[in-house]
């Protein structure tokens, strides 16, 4: 029995020790890669090697909006004060309960109007629409029978007159130069279908007018996990995958997608909870099965201020969805695992994805039970667990704090020693608390999920306070 | 043990990376006073000439000497760059007078940023566009340097080369730019093309006649930033455009730019084949009768509005979308549309019935408070 017990540890040992380089490397990696990418970036903004402000491609925002009463007038504020000459906002309310239609009319004196709209893709009918031409950027709303934030997105892109289009969330707010900043890599390179921009939690910021006034980390503890693990993780892997065409999110806060090539592509699916992975994941298909050139890239300088969940239930909720749209992405275009016909997105991308972040609650649970385990049959040295596991925390947190840093220095934030002091702690716990709780979520996350498939995730909304 | 290692390798990586970034931090919040410093003594230094030059005519050869020195160092270009912007706001003359000294600095500095770095080539180029504004300095031998900056593999170089030549070089050498940068290696996207050659500061005439009989050196990419150029800038090549709109065997971006050139100048000749355009049913010439649609905004006459009101008919949404929005320029109203608006095609009656929505909502519409 006892053999039984060493063979089954000596295996386990074996794979963890395996995925655990793997994961270490990667990480290793994308903090290297990324931390260089954003100095490169600094270096070159410095030297002027950049695109002058002076060209614009048009751009239509989708706002979908279901229940956002709270949040929805600031929000199309801070978007008439981007700074950038040709764009159109386009506010999809999704059969909201509340009065988001109500408030949006009033406050920026919506007429209604019956325009045509072409349905290139499927969503459900419009109830009616609203117009208003009087801000200097068109406005455009659209009350629609409800159908998901796909059913409402892929509504807006119905609507939109311009040739590219940024989806983002109705709670969140464009940096005043953001938009100029995420059409950048379109007038780089010429193959460009999507561009994902920088999504950061706002938590703690002071923001005027789409600029950051002051900047300091979040008052309450779970955000301001967040703050770390969003540079590390969103950050840095996003900047490593970016380098070889391999990204396969863009943030459904904050991306820019060529239209024509989205609709060709059959646009949002309403089917999936993470509808951004899945369009994502599509267009690299759509392209490599037709043979066409492209390219998605990521601008780490545009950014996009979002409220991260203040509470662990909210967050959890949050999470929860995520893994959900991870699963169904992934299950949904599992032919392009491991095949070279789509590239280093198939053999790397999807890999990453499948191993690190859709398997990785239950393999991390695994882990803990086999300690367990080990433990209750005395087959485990435990001042060398212990040992091992401050490894792993220190050399986590040590990577955290590198690409939180290297955010922090290249965009000219100023950090207090009471936030730098903050953040070192707060990562040691995230990587030692935080993870191990998002772990259980994500692991017992498909639990019943198919009931809630057109669901809107829903948080605690506070009233943005951009001024 | 390999493992071990592995680890060890790792962490002494980080450490290194954590230490990079508490140096750099630091380099960081000293960098910017010393850039002050910087700035202030160059400041300094350039006032003492421009007195000494209203003394004696001229400013100090050993001025020159220690700029050549100084400024091949680029923090210390950044720097003079940042207090010539500062020291001469609101004195073009006196800056003009100053550059026109210090041109052999600057032809000095041109050779030596040529063999950079592209980032610092770069950085060079936009330093040049930035001092060169006042088109006063067209030296020969610094435009043929600043066409081998365009030549080099690097976008930054050929953007900020090119503006540096909108900035002061002649109509010949934007050509001869425009050619360079054609050859296929960097991605130029058009609206950059269009966009710089309407910022150019010479003779538009000039520059367009010497593009116009090179055209078809041209890829069809930059033909099309041209004839797109050419659109915002002269109404004198109606002839011309023409004859690319009427040419089967052309690309249809350049058919299409031609057509819209006849949106913006009228030119009666161009009328038939605007029409004829917009008549053509074929589903897979939309877009040419989407663009001459708008086009047709501009020609009045019965025969235009009967066209564009029979093109509210059409099987393409874009189509009817151009039509209705070219009838509402034209100032129809609902009872001239009378059929169309009581009409049986649902989709012709939709359109038109947004766009006169849509004319009374902006007439009613006030300037916001």
């Amino acid at each position: 029995m006892m053999d039984a017990f060493k063979l089954f540890f000596d295996y386990v040992g074996a794979f963890f020790i395996l995925y655990m380089i793997g994961y270490a490397s990667f990480l290793f990696l994308s903090v290297t890669v990324g931390s260089s990418v954003l100095y490169q970036l600094k270096q070159r903004n410095k030297l002027k090697n950049e695109l002058q402000s002076e060209y614009y491609i048009p751009v239509s925002i989708l706002v979908p909006a279901y229940n956002e009463a709270v949040t929805i007038e600031a929000s199309i504020r801070s978007l008439l004060a981007l700074e950038y000459k040709l764009y159109e906002i386009v506010v999809v309310d999704d059969g909201s309960q509340d009065d988001t239609s109500r408030i949006v009319c009033e406050a920026f004196r919506m007429q209604q109007i019956s325009r045509p709209i072409q349905r290139k893709i499927p969503c459900q009918p419009e109830e009616f629409v609203f117009e208003s031409h009087e801000w200097g950027v068109p406005i455009t709303l659209i009350r629609k029978k409800n159908g998901g934030k796909a059913d409402a997105l892929n509504m807006g892109i119905n609507a939109c007159r311009y040739p590219y289009f940024i989806c983002m969330d109705a709670d969140s707010v464009l940096q005043y130069d953001s938009l100029e900043k995420i059409v950048r890599p379109v007038l780089e390179e010429g193959n460009v279908v999507a561009v994902g921009g920088a999504v950061r939690p706002c938590n703690g910021a002071e923001i005027e007018n789409g600029r950051v006034i002051s900047y300091h980390m979040p008052d309450r503890i779970i955000p301001c996990m967040q703050v770390l693990e969003y540079d590390r993780s969103f950050l840095a892997a996003r900047i490593l995958f970016d380098k070889f065409n391999g990204s396969v999110i863009i943030s459904g806060a904050f991306g820019l997608f060529k239209k024509n090539i989205v609709i060709d592509a059959g646009g949002y699916d309403p089917t999936t909870m993470g509808e951004d992975m899945e369009l994502v994941i599509k267009l690299h298909v759509f392209c490599r099965e037709h043979n066409i050139p492209y390219r998605m890239r990521y601008a780490t300088d545009a950014i996009c201020w979002t409220q991260a969940p203040e509470h662990l239930k909210d967050l959890c909720r949050q999470r929860r969805r995520w893994h959900i749209g991870l699963f169904q992405s992934m299950i949904r275009h599992r032919q392009i695992f491991l095949n070279t016909k789509y590239g280093l997105v198939g053999m790397i991308s999807y890999l990453y994805f499948l191993f690190y972040e859709l398997l990785s609650p239950y393999i991390e649970l695994f882990g803990l039970f086999t300690v367990v385990l080990a433990f209750a049959v005395d087959l485990i040295n435990v001042p060398f667990m212990i040992l091992f596991f401050a490894i792993y925390v220190v050399y986590s947190a040590i990577l955290s704090l590198t690409a939180f840093f290297a955010r922090i220095h290249t965009i000219d934030l100023k950090l207090t020693v009471t936030d730098t002091l903050k953040a070192v702690g707060l990562c040691v716990a995230e990587i030692s608390c935080l993870r191990f709780i998002l772990a259980w979520t994500r692991a017992t996350a498909l639990i019943g999920y198919r009931r809630k498939k057109h669901s809107w995730g829903t948080i605690q909304r506070q009233t943005i306070k951009f001024k | 043990m390999r493992i071990e290692n592995m680890i060890y390798i790792y962490g002494a990586v980080c450490a290194s990376m954590i230490l990079f970034n508490l140096v750099y931090n630091l380099l960081l919040t000293r960098s910017q006073p010393r850039m002050e410093r910087r700035c202030r003594r160059i400041k300094a230094g350039v006032e003492a000439q421009l007195q000494e030059s209203r003394e004696k005519g001229q400013i100090n050869p050993s001025h020159l000497s220690l700029l050549g020195r100084r400024l091949r160092r680029v923090n210390n270009l950044i720097a003079f760059n940042r207090a010539l912007e500062e020291l001469f706001e609101g004195r073009p003359e006196e800056k003009a007078d100053y550059l026109h000294q210090i041109q052999s600095v600057m032809l000095s500095l041109a050779l030596v940023y040529r063999t950079r770095n592209d980032m610092q080539a770069a950085y060079f180029a936009y330093f040049l566009s930035r001092t060169m504004q006042l088109r006063q300095m067209p030296i020969d031998s610094l435009q043929d340097i600043m066409l081998d900056y365009i030549g080099k593999h690097n976008l930054y170089c050929r953007v900020n080369g090119l503006n540096a030549l909108y900035d002061f070089g002649t109509a010949e050498r934007v050509a001869q730019a425009l050619r360079i940068q054609d050859d296929g290696t960097v991605f130029l996207h058009e609206k950059i093309l269009t966009e710089g050659l309407l910022s150019y500061k010479g003779d538009h005439d000039e520059l367009i006649h010497i593009l116009w009989s090179r055209l078809y050196t041209y890829s069809t990419h930059t033909k099309l930033a041209i004839l797109n150029y050419i659109r915002f800038r002269s109404g004198d090549y109606c002839r011309e455009m023409f004859s690319i709109m009427q040419d089967g065997r052309e690309d249809k971006e350049l058919r299409l730019s031609a057509i819209r050139y006849f949106g913006k100048y009228v030119y009666p000749p161009a009328l038939n084949p605007l029409l004829t355009f917009l008549a053509d049913p074929s589903p897979e010439h939309w877009e040419y009768a989407t663009v001459a649609a708008s086009s047709l905004a501009n020609y009045a006459g019965e025969r235009v509005i009967s066209a564009l009101t029979e093109a509210l008919h059409s099987t393409s949404w874009y189509v009817r979308s151009a039509a209705s929005q070219s009838l509402e320029h034209h100032h129809v109203n609902y009872s001239d549309l009378i059929d169309v608006v009581a009409g049986q095609d649902r989709y012709a009656r939709e359109m038109i019935t947004y766009r006169l929505e849509s004319r009374k909502l902006r007439k009613q519409e006030v300037t916001p408070s």
